[in-house]
């Protein structure tokens, strides 16, 4: 076994390990955050909801800070979604 | 015969399915394609949907789908004999369990990552996807009765392990306590958590939970309340405070236990005690049909569908990663249910396996934890350590299924009946619901005949999704014999099992010959036959209006039909 495959299998077995006991971890990490994401959306882009929960200045002084998610965000809220979703 | 024979004989089966069954279907049949745009590239959302290396998914992916299914599953399906467990283990993964895997995920994959009801709305009916979801909301409540019953016959026998395990509850709410609020290393969390787990398995040799309950701790209804307590708690915290720290740590009690398994056939060489074949009808059944819905998981299992589309499918990088992440992640299974049954099969006597599988009778959670001791007693483990090591891999892989399930069925119940009262929409209640529905069939029910139940659910649950995979297939104008004729197998053979079930139980019901389990009082006993006798008869019921539309969609994309051209001609 050269070296490179030596350390080719010992990165496989890592990302196999940590994929068994933490990748779960990880996933719930992101999807918490994405809800936290999708609140702080809802709260500075409310009026274009027709929900005003804050007042515009405040919005537009915040709104540097959401513009990068927004790409993200309209995805997560355009795709349909079941029960199942759930369970993954 | 030789267990260790029988283990390499797995690795060869598992070895030439992948290379050249899964091999053909990947490259000429589904024509998978490294350069195709895949979901988790397409609508990265940094959450669902998120290119991921397939080393960490191959390892996501058999983690999500083996649990305790393919344990108990093979250690009942001895009561046959070890041949004909092994025969179902090798043709069932070989010929249908990696396909069903494999489609359904591909399937997915090509539809933008829908999960399966969508699938059944845009290739079979609008309805089946409502029939679907209610199909899979009966059948995790049996599954979770099944796996409460299993948690409650392990630990009356063996009373080393509740202990250990409410330590291990404790060393998983440290961790998440260290990892999320004081911002620990993940190492030295690591440490100090697994330790605490190995600590609190010593105890429990020691404190017992007769010492400490008496009398309580010989009653099954006290350790499946306990159990139904411990996923309660765990699905209505966050999920990072308990239920996944929890299962990190966890994690590395159950390799430790089946590393050891593992190197004790190795070095031992255990010869195999149980009969190759015992004989045709058992307690819950005939060899046909009822075989093969007690073995689902490690030959073909309806859950493996929800976990491929819905979670492993989304985050794919290429098309060419799912042969090894989802038909990989089955194979290996099917090895893994090997080794369970080998800890039933070469590590105890046939005599003393019979006598634990009685109605009654502490069950395969016991003889797993008892044979994985005795196999981890020849590389120098104490028994008694082995013992409640082996016990706590089966509760905590049960309890690991369970609290996901509750954790859903509190969704499914908010959002199925949520609008009929405003208290249905409380996350607690609706958790409660469905704790309490699966308490009264862990405490009515005989776990074998509940085992059967969520098997044939789940396997009828498998037919389905290859039903919707054929109609893609057919759709795309492919072959789909190899997904269609293992979609009759297992629909025939299912119905047929839960059919034979069902006329089991409420005959007994209706002729008043039914008998109490040991701790179980006869109107239990006579409302547990009669409520699981009707909940096969809807789970027929369900899958029958599904395979009729199934049927209509698979003659309406057919190659000689209208729509069947089209789809060929594109």
């Amino acid at each position: 076994m050269t070296e490179e495959e030596k350390k080719g299998f010992f990165k496989a077995l890592k990302e196999f390990i940590y994929g068994m006991a933490a990748h779960d971890s990880a996933r719930f990490a992101l999807k918490t955050r994405a809800s936290m994401e999708h609140l702080f959306i809802l709260v500075t882009m409310g009026d274009m909801l027709g929900v005003p929960l804050l007042p515009p200045y405040y919005s537009l002084r915040l709104l540097p800070y959401v513009v990068p998610q927004i790409s993200t965000w309209k995805r997560r809220m355009l795709r349909e979604k079941d029960l199942t979703d759930a369970l993954a | 015969m030789n267990a260790l024979l029988l283990i390499v004989g797995a690795l060869a089966v598992a070895v030439l399915g992948y290379r050249f069954y899964a091999g053909f279907i990947d490259q000429k049949v589904i024509e998978a394609d490294p350069n195709r745009m895949t979901p988790a590239r397409m609508y990265m959302d940094g959450v669902d949907f998120m290119p991921t290396p397939k080393n960490v998914l191959f390892g996501y992916q058999f983690k999500s789908i083996a649990g305790a299914g393919p344990v108990v599953g093979a250690i009942i399906a001895l009561q046959w004999g070890w041949l004909p467990a092994l025969l179902w283990l090798f043709l069932g993964v070989f010929f249908i369990g990696w396909v069903h895997d494999y489609v359904s995920g591909m399937v997915a994959m090509r539809n933008d990552g829908l999960s399966l009801g969508a699938l059944a709305y845009r290739y079979i009916s609008p309805r089946a996807r409502l029939i679907l979801l209610a199909f899979i909301y009966f059948y995790l409540l049996l599954l979770a009765g099944a796996f409460g019953g299993v948690i409650a016959g392990a630990l009356v026998k063996l009373t080393s392990g509740p202990v250990a395990i409410l330590i291990l509850a404790l060393a998983g709410a440290l961790a998440g306590q260290m990892i999320y609020r004081w911002r620990v290393n993940v190492l030295l969390m690591t440490v100090i958590c697994v330790g605490l787990a190995f600590l609190g398995i010593k105890i429990g040799e020691f404190l017992t939970a007769d010492k400490i309950l008496g009398t309580v701790a010989q009653s099954k209804f006290t350790w499946a309340l306990f159990a139904i307590i411990f996923c309660f708690t765990s699905a209505v915290l966050p999920i990072w405070r308990f239920a996944l720290p929890l299962n990190y740590v966890a994690f590395y009690v159950v390799m430790f236990g089946l590393v050891g398994g593992i190197l004790g056939i190795i070095f031992g060489l255990p010869p195999v005690q149980a009969p190759a074949y015992n004989q045709f009808v058992i307690g819950i059944g005939p060899l046909w049909p009822i075989l093969f819905v007690t073995i689902a998981c490690g030959a073909i299992s309806g859950w493996h569908s929800m976990v491929s589309t819905c979670g492993t499918c989304r985050q794919l990088e290429k098309e060419t990663d799912a042969k090894p992440v989802l038909a990989g992640a089955m194979f290996t299974e099917m090895v893994l249910a090997v080794v369970a049954l080998m800890t039933a099969a070469a590590a105890i006597p046939f005599s003393q396996y019979q006598e634990m599988m009685k109605p009654g009778g502490p069950g395969a959670g016991a003889v797993f934890a008892t044979g994985l001791s005795n196999l981890m007693h020849i590389i120098g483990l104490p028994l008694a350590f082995g013992k409640t090591v082996g016990v706590v891999i089966i509760v905590v892989l049960a309890l690991t299924v369970m609290q996901l399930v509750l954790r859903f069925m509190k969704v499914a119940t908010i959002e199925l009946v949520g609008d009929y009262h405003p208290l249905l929409r409380n996350g607690t209640v609706a958790t409660f619901i469905a704790a309490v529905l699966t308490l009264f069939l862990v405490q009515t029910g005989w776990w074998q005949f509940l085992w059967i139940l969520f098997g044939g659910a789940n396997q009828l649950l498998s037919s389905l999704a290859l039903m919707v995979a054929s109609a893609w297939l057919l759709s795309q104008g492919k072959r789909a014999t190899f997904t269609i004729i293992p979609m009759w197998f297992m629909f025939i053979t299912t119905i047929a099992a839960l059919l034979y079930t069902s006329y089991n139980l409420l005959s007994k019901v209706f002729a008043g010959q039914v008998k109490a389990a040991a701790g179980q009082s006869l109107l239990e006993a006579t409302i547990g036959n009669g409520l699981m006798g009707i909940v096969a008869l809807f789970l027929v019921v369900a899958a029958c209006f599904l395979l009729a539309d199934g049927l209509k969609a698979l003659k309406r994309l057919r190659p000689e039909s209208g729509a069947g051209m089209m789809a060929a001609a594109k």
